[in-house]
């Protein structure tokens, strides 16, 4: 079930995947800009039980990792991708005034990309990654979530009803 | 209801997890597979990437611009400020060279000849009192510079020393018209009196009328008792036009000076010379035309083939 669940959404983060990369990473935005990808998935996670959370932040981390904007090691995402994954469906799952909610989802999901971003940074340090001054860090965090603020409720509307038709049409498989 | 979890989903999250660790370990290990698996979908995104880039430039261009509005005004006026002291140098820098070149032909003149000179700056032109003629130089009697010397350029004679004070001095040009100085012909001994005329044309009076003059005659300082007011041997100009009417008293020409008063920056003042005349040492030597290779190409007929019927 939950591989079926994940098999179904793959094309989509690809697709979105192919965007990130491709023209939103082009785009040199003031703050870091924003990514996407990363927004597109916490907010899909949150909408999913968590089993299927993890398997998609798994997913995700892999792209992500693939990614040549990425200067971790190979599984740094991954790993936090997995545990961002997980977290975000746990805290809305079972609960469906929070997951009809776009405000609470676009809190969780700045929240979300507040601490992935966080936790990667704090990972990086630990491997030893150079990652420039604090202050330089500070403000690519607090822009990237305010970035993140602006974009998702523009994603939440499209992405809950993608995310209903995909599992639904799974469901009815 | 909240998420109870079971076995199965623990136990994914656990394999994901141990997964996602075996990776970063096996990519910190220096593992080729996972740095082939990185570089090999990078060159296959590049094409996606760079069609990307070329359909988002505008809009990239557009957010980059009102992004950094702010850091962009203020980097435009610091370049605009930066090119503004790019140009001030760049101008002090072709007047400095300009006035080395004025200072190497002057030092030159001065060399030749054996002249004890102080080189000066004109750090004024021109009379706001009267319409005389004149120049102020940096350099005055703290430098040993006297009254009634003889003061030159590169190209030969600029004027006379009409007032040293301690740090300056005021120079009179040869084109003043109340300026005179006694003259020759290098190459010969003719000697006449050459008055100044307000312009860079002076007039040359032989004292003897059975001398000849002609055009293209250089003219230079016959000298003065004790070297002053004036050295002699200094080139002055040459010969533009010759006055020899039938039944005149003296001949006269016209002479144009050979240094350009208006745009003269560097100059040096003659206060020693040599016990000797140099003569005609200092007259300057005619350019030489540059041989310009001629090519000259004949035609041979090529041998043609008769055809026969």
């Amino acid at each position: 079930m939950f591989l079926r669940k994940f098999a179904i959404s793959a094309p989509i983060f690809v697709i979105i995947y192919i965007l990130q990369e491709a023209f939103v990473s082009q785009l040199r935005l003031t703050g870091g800009g924003f990514s996407l990808f990363l927004i597109f998935t916490l907010i899909w996670c949150a909408l999913s039980e968590p089993e299927v959370g993890a398997m998609v932040g798994f997913g995700a981390g892999i792209l992500m990792d693939l990614s040549e904007s990425s200067s971790g090691p190979m599984g740094q995402w991954t790993l936090i991708m997995i545990l961002a994954g997980f977290a975000i469906a746990y805290l809305g799952f079972g609960d469906n005034n929070f997951r009809s909610s776009p405000i609470s989802l676009i809190v969780l999901t700045v929240i979300g990309v507040f601490l992935a971003r966080l936790v990667y940074f704090v990972v990086g340090l630990m491997l030893g990654n150079e990652a420039g001054s604090l202050q330089h860090v500070l403000a690519s965090l607090i822009g990237q979530s305010l970035w993140a603020l602006v974009v998702a409720p523009l994603l939440v509307p499209i992405i809950t009803r993608v995310h209903g038709l995909v599992y639904e049409s799974g469901a009815n498989l | 209801m909240r998420y109870g979890g079971d076995n199965r989903g623990r136990l994914l999250l656990v394999i994901l997890i141990v997964t996602s660790l075996f990776l970063i370990t096996l990519d910190l290990r220096g593992v080729q597979l996972l740095a082939g698996i990185r570089s090999g979908t990078q060159s296959a995104f590049s094409p996606i990437q760079k069609f990307g880039a070329k359909i988002t430039a505008p809009g990239r261009n557009f957010f980059g611009d009102v992004t950094h509005l702010g850091r962009t005004r203020s980097q435009i006026e610091r370049l605009k400020a930066e090119n503004e002291n790019l140009k001030t140098k760049l101008i002090n820098r072709k007047a400095a060279d300009a006035e080395l070149d004025q200072l190497k032909s002057t030092l030159d003149l001065a060399g030749r000849a054996g002249y004890k000179v102080v080189a000066a700056r004109v750090i004024a032109q021109g009379s706001t009192t009267s319409f005389s003629q004149t120049i102020t130089i940096d350099a005055g009697t703290v430098e040993g510079i006297r009254d009634n010397q003889t003061v030159i350029c590169g190209l030969g004679l600029v004027g006379v020393i009409k007032q040293a004070y301690s740090h300056s001095a005021l120079v009179q040009l040869a084109s003043d018209p109340g300026f005179k100085i006694g003259a020759r012909i290098a190459g010969s001994q003719q000697i006449g009196i050459l008055n100044g005329q307000g312009t860079r044309t002076a007039l040359l009076q032989l004292l003897d009328n059975e001398s000849t003059v002609k055009e293209g005659d250089v003219i230079l300082a016959r000298g003065s008792q004790n070297n002053r007011p004036f050295v002699p041997g200094v080139p002055i100009g040459e010969v533009i036009s010759t006055d020899n009417a039938a039944g005149s008293v003296t001949q006269s020409a016209d002479i144009k000076f050979f240094a350009n008063f208006s745009n003269v920056g560097i100059v040096s003042v003659v206060v020693g010379t040599p016990s000797g005349d140099p003569r005609d040492a200092l007259v300057p030597q005619a350019p030489r035309p540059t041989p310009v290779p001629t090519v000259t190409v004949y035609a041979s007929p090529s041998p043609s083939t008769s055809v026969k019927p």
